[in-house]
């Protein structure tokens, strides 16, 4: 069960940002307007700006042209707590160009490609007349691991990558066989049984079945320099040369054709879907990133199951970063305004506490977690529950409204403490999207306020695509994504529709949301992000203990 | 028998407030003098012309278009003004509007205009003499309260800030000040720039009395829901529910 509530989560982090005696329920204040000198980030800023001017030789950051002269801090300037951890930040230290874990989140995903191994063998086997053994596959996983960071095989005289450069990329395969999984070496497997409960492990086995994945990362460097869709040719082309070399085969045949077709194209997940062409972007790009391959990227499944609330907020706080501070804030739109909004999603514990509360609602009403009928009037009752119990926090606590300063911020937290509540209740997505919608309706007709023009057009006529069946609107959630029609250019919401899609599945105590090839291929203890832990990693980027992949300083003179 | 609007639902003060904000039958509060609106929106100086974007229609020789013939133009249009706007913050402390009533007044009552609703902020826009008559009515009504709304082009945030210990809502530009003589004073245009001399906009409502024309439901003023284990649905939303259920099975069409 969840943490029982009610225990008003989010104090603790207002008494770090405003201080410990700070009167929390005052409605009047006084302004002390002290300016950007509150801020140890701000100063910061203004000090390395002053080196950067010199050098540049010409003008650079300076607050003080902000606001015609009047610099930020007229209030209090406050740090942010990564909610459910001790991390306490400054709000610069969360846009993602300060944070390397927020990039190295992205680059972990856009580097990863899952290639099917099955068909691969039986052209080597039927085709070629190649004998494929446990230690054929051993032999093959040794050079590919030399391969596919960018070293060279079969071929003479050429160039290649730098280890230190590099040393992130690895490949490692998964099966539901397990005694396929038991010839393989230790180090290129992803053991499904050491990395998942008993339960989740058996659920994931017997829907990959007998079949054999290779969890691909490509070098992050490569990504950064290039895109992700360069992901699937840069895994292609090493994987053809590895079967080359592994094998014995003639590199010019014909018959390298088919096995270059089945080890390259044949059985291929990429991450996320290539985009129309108005978006302009290739797959493994966030705008065709899924829901559901988003709540299954995150595996706070695996190592928190029995909390729900948990497992769907770390999946919400990926998507924060991801769909709002990266894809809509930087790929679709730009500025820095974006952070704010998604931040709100994932710090002070105002949404863990919004949720808990309405969790324990429900599983006190219907007797535990996905228990409750999967109807509208079930979405009706807990979501007005949680936004009216949301609602209150915010006028009881003049410090959560000041914190949670526009609108849209308080929407997205309201409308997903709603339909996550509804999601885990019910085990039912679009159960919880129904109880996201009306939160929206809610809000807006308690304050006469919601979001911006923008933002909430789609909540106030998104009831309509909840249960609807038509083709271009109608999908699960967990199947929708940044690109889904009515959700295209809305900052606040994608994040937290992952979140919802990962909820009813958490409430179901499920061991994927949508894929559970993706769900293993994360579980690769190779990645460089944590992804079972993903506010807490936010955290130590902005604390700078997090140390990202894909660096140049190897190959470049010292600072 | 005339048909007879019914804006909103609800017997509570922020139901019927809401249904007053609507109809635009507003009681006026005070006298902002025409000239001081213009200098607040800063826009145009005070007694200066019109610019225009185009000639008057009487000039333009328009087409013989039927919904010409229906729709008589505004002052503004006939004119050829060209569009400006008047943006206001209220505060989320019982400011007596919010953006969404500002908008609903505008759209229902001020004939040629556009607007648009934020969370901190709502415009109308319209050709420039009719916005000035509209911002004239929502300085002058009780839609506004001059602590706790005011007019705020750019760097609006506030609405949802603690108020200042005098009761004054949060402005990063401190456009508005509270006088020693009880008074509010405009001392910055809708973007911050200095007025050549401050406008005596009068005394800010007390507490009570914004509690009173408020159109915000809050738990410690006029509650929506109740309180948590004591809830009671205010009327409103209980159409608020009928609506949500009927627009999610609409959408579902299993015709």
């Amino acid at each position: 069960m969840a943490v029982k509530h009610t225990k008003k989560l989010f104090i603790k982090a207002l008494n770090k940002k405003f201080g410990k005696d700070f009167d929390l329920a005052g409605q009047k204040v006084e302004y002390k307007r002290l300016g950007i000198e509150q801020s140890a980030r701000k100063r910061e800023f203004i000090e390395y700006a002053k080196k950067v001017e010199g050098k540049r030789g010409m003008t650079g950051y300076n607050p003080m042209v902000h606001a015609g002269g009047i610099p930020m801090g007229q209030r209090q300037l406050v740090p942010y707590k990564l909610s459910g951890t001790e991390y306490v930040v400054e709000g610069d230290d969360l846009h993602f160009v300060n944070n390397p874990a927020i990039q190295q989140m992205w680059d972990d995903v856009r580097r990863t490609i899952v290639v099917g191994l099955d068909m691969a063998h039986e052209v080597l086997q039927k085709r070629l007349g190649k004998e494929v053994t446990p230690e054929t596959i051993n032999n093959y996983l040794e050079i590919l691991n030399h391969a596919m960071p960018g070293a060279a095989v079969v071929q003479e005289h050429m160039v290649e990558t730098h280890p230190g450069l590099v040393d992130d990329c690895n490949v490692r395969v998964f099966t539901g066989d397990d005694a396929l999984a038991d010839e393989i070496d230790d180090q290129y497997l992803i053991d499904i049984n050491k990395m998942f409960p008993a339960e989740q492990a058996e659920a994931l086995k017997a829907a990959i079945g007998k079949t054999s994945w290779q969890a691909i990362h490509i070098p992050t460097i490569v990504v950064r320099s290039c895109d992700g869709g360069t992901t699937s040719r840069w895994s292609a082309m090493q994987l053809c040369m590895t079967f080359i070399d592994a094998y014995n085969m003639c590199a010019g045949e014909a018959a390298v054709a088919d096995l270059a077709y089945a080890a390259k194209h044949a059985a291929v997940l990429q991450m996320s879907e290539m985009l129309p062409a108005r978006r302009a972007r290739g797959p493994n790009n966030p705008g065709g990133l899924s829901f559901g391959f988003l709540a299954d990227m995150v595996q706070t499944s695996r190592v928190a199951a029995a909390d729900p609330v948990k497992v769907s907020l770390n999946v919400v706080a990926a998507g924060a970063a991801l769909y709002d501070q990266i894809w809509l804030g930087s790929y679709m739109s730009g500025g820095v305004g974006f952070t704010q909004y998604a931040t709100a999603a994932y710090t002070n514990d105002i949404l863990d506490d919004f949720c808990y509360y309405g969790v324990d609602f429900a599983a006190d009403k219907f007797g535990g977690f996905a228990k409750a009928p999967k109807t509208l009037d079930l979405a009706k009752e807990l979501a007005t529950e949680v936004n009216a119990y949301g609602m209150e926090q915010y006028e009881l606590f003049p410090t959560i409204l000041e914190d949670h300063f526009g609108g849209s911020q308080r929407a997205s937290v309201l409308a997903a403490a709603s339909g996550i509540t509804s999601a885990i209740a019910s085990g039912h997505s679009q159960v919880g999207l129904a109880g996201w919608y009306l939160s929206m309706l809610l809000h807006k007709e308690g304050w006469g306020r919601l979001g911006f023009f923008g933002y909430d057009l789609q909540d106030q006529c998104g009831p309509t695509n909840v249960f609807s069946y038509q083709s271009d609107e109608g999908s699960p959630l967990e199947l929708r994504g940044a690109n889904y029609p009515n959700y295209a250019m809305n900052v606040g919401h994608q994040g937290e529709y992952a979140g919802i899609s990962s909820a009813a599945h958490a409430g179901r105590m499920d061991a994927f949301a949508c894929n559970p090839l993706i769900k293993v291929t994360f579980a690769n203890p190779g990645m460089v992000f944590d992804w079972a832990d993903v506010r807490a990693c936010f955290g130590k980027g902005g604390a700078r203990e997090f140390r990202a992949a894909g660096e140049r300083s190897l190959v470049m003179p010292a600072v | 028998m005339a048909y007879k609007p019914q804006f909103y639902p609800g017997s509570t003060s922020v139901g019927i407030n809401r249904r007053k904000h609507m109809s635009g039958n507003l009681e006026k509060l005070r006298d902002i003098p025409e000239a001081d609106v213009t200098a607040i929106m800063g826009h145009r100086a005070p007694g200066a012309d019109y610019s225009s974007t185009h000639p008057p229609l009487k000039e333009m020789g328009e087409p013989d278009c039927p919904v010409r013939q229906l729709v008589a133009p505004t002052a503004g249009a006939a004119a050829g003004d060209r569009v400006r706007y008047s943006q206001w913050t209220d505060s989320m402390y019982f400011a007596p509007s919010t953006p969404y009533w500002r908008s609903y007044w505008g759209a229902i009552n001020c004939k040629g205009c556009d607007p648009g609703t934020l969370s901190g902020r709502q415009i109308i826009e319209a050709r420039e003499r009719d916005i000035e008559a509209y911002t004239k009515a929502q300085y002058d009504s009780e839609m506004t309260d001059v602590a706790l709304c005011s007019m705020r082009g750019c760097t609006v945030h506030g609405h949802s800030l603690r108020l200042e210990e005098n009761g004054m809502q949060f402005d990063m530009l401190a456009r508005t000040e509270m006088g020693k003589d009880g008074n509010v004073y405009a001392v910055k245009d809708q973007v911050g720039i200095p007025l050549d001399k401050k406008v005596n906009l009068g005394k800010p409502m007390t507490e009570a009395e914004a509690k009173k024309r408020t159109t915000i439901f809050r738990a410690d003023g006029v509650p929506m829901c109740g309180a948590v284990g004591a809830r009671k649905y205010d009327e409103a939303v209980e159409a608020l529910h009928h609506m949500w259920e009927l627009r999610s099975k609409w959408g579902f069409r299993p015709e």
